[in-house]
């Protein structure tokens, strides 16, 4: 089988790469983690299904989870996977000479301790509600094979991993040629019998979106994800593919600056979400293919707040809201001011995202009916956010993929203007405190009532315009069988995966 | 001629030495760091600082330069790449020989279609043949290299199925033994038809019309005209007489077209999906990805420096004139 890839793997170790969404899709096809995170937190908190782990007990404080292993792993040179492996792993990512960039997730992490050769205890400082997330954050690496060269010799060593490669997962690495293909076969001492279905994979590095959709349509390779939306339509009419939507867990905004005084005003802010008429760029840039966003918890997320009400597109009440708080045409060039100034501000984007780049120029448009002067600045992707991190950028228009965790500290919490991506320096205690509680619950289900009020909170003083939720979109062959991508992970039961015979045909549109 | 070479190699490596130091602080003086894309919400400062000191961005840039000019110099050292986590040596010495494979078969197809369109058209002046010639010639010049591969994939790839639409090999080829072994080398060739067709072709327009009025200039020479009122035969006047003194010029632009040819390669590597030096330097532009971009950069700058000289060193072993004007250079 192979698939069309928009990049490549720079190597197999998860601690100094990894850097991709792709790359970790692939990394989690070698090697496996304690628990498999489940696509269905729709109605409630993801759930974790065992992989090497065959189930677990938490402690009565709540401080200690013991995980049993289970008993008939290998690694793919027979050597039996232990809790030492688990235990080495954990010495690993937290190193300071490799500096993961995932770290963080075990900050909370006291301590690992092995038990016996299929018994591990993480002991954690504090109780908080995933817990188990971070812990299960990162595959497991091989100690036999890699224990071999010291922490502070991994960073620039990748080719040592390669020739010392030992997996867990379905498929090992066959062949590593960069920018050109990844080959996958299958791992013989994968612990689920018969798995993988396919005896080889090939990834197929195709950087450009709509060539790859050219090599499905031509049968040249059997899927795609990244399916750009305005390629959907072929697909769908294509004999020889289906196409797969599924929500991406993504949401983009624009972020205000509220450092610098023109966007400190929450009457501001929401009369800018009032000035932009959301529906009409999620119509004209995606279709069918998006959806207005409304929080930063995804609409297809069991804590997102349902009670929300859309801010409607409403000029009007913009232009009203505006002249409260002093902005008006005094002068009557056709822009609004106050105390002698314009209300003129850039509004930036990266100029590599043309979806990004058209809808700045349409808010521009739509800001001008009100008497507001965007300029609009596409800028390269490292100029952009560093201008950004420094707070120099009045408004952003850009996407955060999140996680399920959904510590909403990175972005509205106090702190994090220092240490975080709060570059808007939006501030106010309530969320503070309210973030504070919710990192702080036992069970992610106890912190709902919180994230629900943050929502509110956030809602009513826009420190970001939300703008859209994407979907993702994946072309898959007529002949590929049971293939199921899903927000997590593209690739996400990759081994059950099956080419049918190049005969007959399936129709229609498989949509999640 | 031995003074001359160490006289121009001396040259060439001051050049080389002062485009890696403009390159070198041009980089670091860019907006963005090589951590400025770990964008995940999670990511702290605290761990995004940590990655800088591990990577030895911390320190002040001056220092940071002389550490590297201390290991390219003292130990032929390039560093490692950030971003493939590996000797900068090993990826450059991966990506070069996918772009050394283009380059060459591009070069090829343009000096060989630009001299047969070229001398084509000068033997039929006037003609409906030489104003096709300089038409098709013109197109080719000031069509897009992007354009051009787009539609080549259109019509020869995604509709006939004629030609593979990405890389270098067949899936299957993992299975057809080493890499030189008929069947992979046949392989190759068919995906390599395609990109160097288009690369070379879009060279080809520039060389046709140097060559048509290079040779057009050459035939109303004297001693043509002594050649043909001595009756020889027309086709011999063309070949060897005239086009062998046509084509002198044309050495010395093989050596300028490197530059181009290395710069078109990025796209048509970007469009036909093959692995090589121009996306590599791209995506390591895009990723602050230091070392490889200066390591790339040394790479390409030795190429275009070496092409040079070879194009005067051929110009010189054809030329006597160049030869002579060498050696009273030496004689001064």
């Amino acid at each position: 089988m192979v698939i069309a890839a928009g990049v490549d793997i720079k190597g197999v170790n998860q601690l100094t790469g990894g850097e991709s969404r792709f790359e970790q899709d692939i990394l989690d096809q070698l090697f496996l983690r304690l628990f498999e995170e489940q696509p269905d937190y729709a109605e409630h908190p993801p759930t974790f299904e065992p992989a090497l782990a065959q189930g677990f007990t938490w402690s009565e404080d709540g401080t200690v989870i013991r995980i049993q292993l289970r008993s008939d792993l290998e690694w793919s040179d027979g050597v039996p996977i232990t809790a030492a492996d688990v235990v080495w792993t954990y010495t690993a990512q937290i190193d300071p000479d490799i500096a993961w960039l995932e770290a963080q997730s075990k900050d909370s992490i006291e301590d690992v301790v092995a038990l016996d050769d299929h018994t591990v205890e993480f002991h954690f400082s504090r109780i908080y509600a995933s817990r188990l997330s971070d812990l299960n954050e990162g595959v497991i690496l091989p100690e036999h094979a890699w224990s071999k060269l010291p922490f502070s010799e991994w960073r620039g060593n990748e080719e040592w991993f390669l020739d010392n490669l030992v997996v867990s997962g379905p498929f090992t690495l066959a062949k590593l040629e960069p920018q050109h293909q990844i080959v996958l076969e299958r791992n013989r001492n994968y612990f689920r019998q018969g798995y993988p279905l396919l005896d080889r994979v090939v990834f197929r590095v195709i950087p450009d979106r709509t060539n790859r959709v050219e090599h499905l349509l031509s049968g040249q390779v059997d899927f795609v994800e990244h399916v750009p939306p305005k390629r959907s339509r072929d697909i769908e009419r294509s004999k020889r593919a289906d196409l797969i939507s599924k929500w991406h867990r993504q949401y983009t905004y624009i972020g205000w600056n509220g450092c610098q005084g023109l966007f400190e005003e929450a009457t501001v802010r929401k009369a800018m979400t009032l000035a932009i008429d959301r529906n009409a760029l999620v119509e004209a840039l995606w279709g069918e293919m998006a959806r207005p966003a409304l929080s930063p918890i995804l609409t297809s997320v069991w804590a997102f707040n349902r009670n929300l009400v859309a801010w409607p597109y409403d000029p009007d009440q913009a232009r009203r809201l505006l002249a409260e708080v002093g902005w008006e045409d005094h002068d009557g060039d056709g822009y609004l001011d106050r105390e002698g100034r314009t209300f003129s501000f850039e509004l930036a984007t990266n100029a590599d995202n043309q979806t990004r780049a058209d809808a700045v120029v349409l808010i521009q448009a739509q800001l001008r009916r009100v008497g507001i002067d965007a300029q609009v600045s596409l800028l390269e992707f490292n100029s952009l956010w560093e201008r950004h991190q420094n707070h120099g950028v009045d408004a952003i228009l850009s996407a955060w993929g999140i996680d399920t965790s959904l510590d909403l500290k990175y972005a509205f919490h106090t702190d994090s203007i220092e240490d975080g991506k709060n570059y808007g320096c939006y501030s106010n205690p309530e969320v503070d405190e309210l973030i504070a509680r919710a990192r702080r619950q036992a069970r992610p289900e106890t912190a709902a009532p919180l994230l629900r009020r943050i929502q509110q909170i956030l809602h009513d003083e826009q420190p970001y315009t939300f703008l859209w939720e994407p979907m993702r979109l994946y072309g898959v062959s007529k002949r590929l069988e049971n293939a199921q991508p899903n927000p997590l992970s593209a690739y996400f039961n990759l081994e059950e995966w099956w080419l049918a015979p190049k005969t007959g045909a399936k129709t229609g549109l498989k949509t999640g | 001629m031995i003074g001359f070479l160490v006289r121009r190699t001396v040259t060439a490596a001051l050049v080389v030495a002062i485009v890696l130091t403009l390159t070198f602080f041009a980089v670091h003086l860019a907006p963005g760091d090589p951590t400025t894309r770990f964008l995940h919400p999670r990511m702290s400062q605290v761990q995004q600082d940590q990655l800088r000191r591990t990577l030895g961005l911390d320190r002040p840039l001056p220092e940071q330069y002389f550490r590297w000019l201390g290991s390219i110099v003292l130990r032929g050292d390039l560093g490692f790449s950030f971003v493939h986590n590996r000797p900068v040596s090993r990826v450059l010495a991966e990506h070069l020989p996918p772009t050394l494979l283009l380059v060459s078969a591009a070069l090829l197809i343009q000096f060989g279609a630009g001299i047969a369109l070229g001398a084509l058209a000068a033997r039929h002046e006037g003609s409906w043949t030489d104003r096709t010639v300089r038409w098709l010639s013109l197109v080719l010049y000031s069509a897009p290299h992007f354009w051009l591969g787009l539609m080549a994939l259109l019509l020869l790839s995604y509709r006939t199925g004629w030609f593979p639409a990405s890389g270098m090999s067949s899936v299957d080829a993992l299975d057809w033994g080493r890499w030189w072994s008929p069947r992979r080398l046949l392989d190759t060739a068919h995906h390599l038809a395609l990109p160097a067709s288009i690369l070379g072709l879009a060279m080809a327009g520039g060389v046709t019309r140097f060559v048509r009025n290079s040779l057009l200039e050459v035939t109303r020479e004297n001693f043509i005209r002594s050649s043909r009122a001595a009756g020889v035969n027309e086709r011999r006047i063309l070949w060897p007489l005239a086009l062998k003194n046509a084509l002198v010029p044309v050495i010395q632009i093989a050596g300028l077209s490197l530059p181009y040819l290395l710069s078109g390669a990025l796209v048509t590597e970007v469009v036909f999906s093959w692995p090589g030096m121009g996306r590599l330097t791209y995506g390591a532009i895009l990723a602050r990805d230091y070392p490889v971009i200066l390591g790339a950069t040394l790479l390409v700058a030795i190429m275009v420096v070496a092409g040079t000289l070879l194009a005067d060193l051929g110009h010189a072993a054809v030329d006597p004139r160049v030869r002579a004007g060498i050696t009273d250079h030496k004689a001064r």
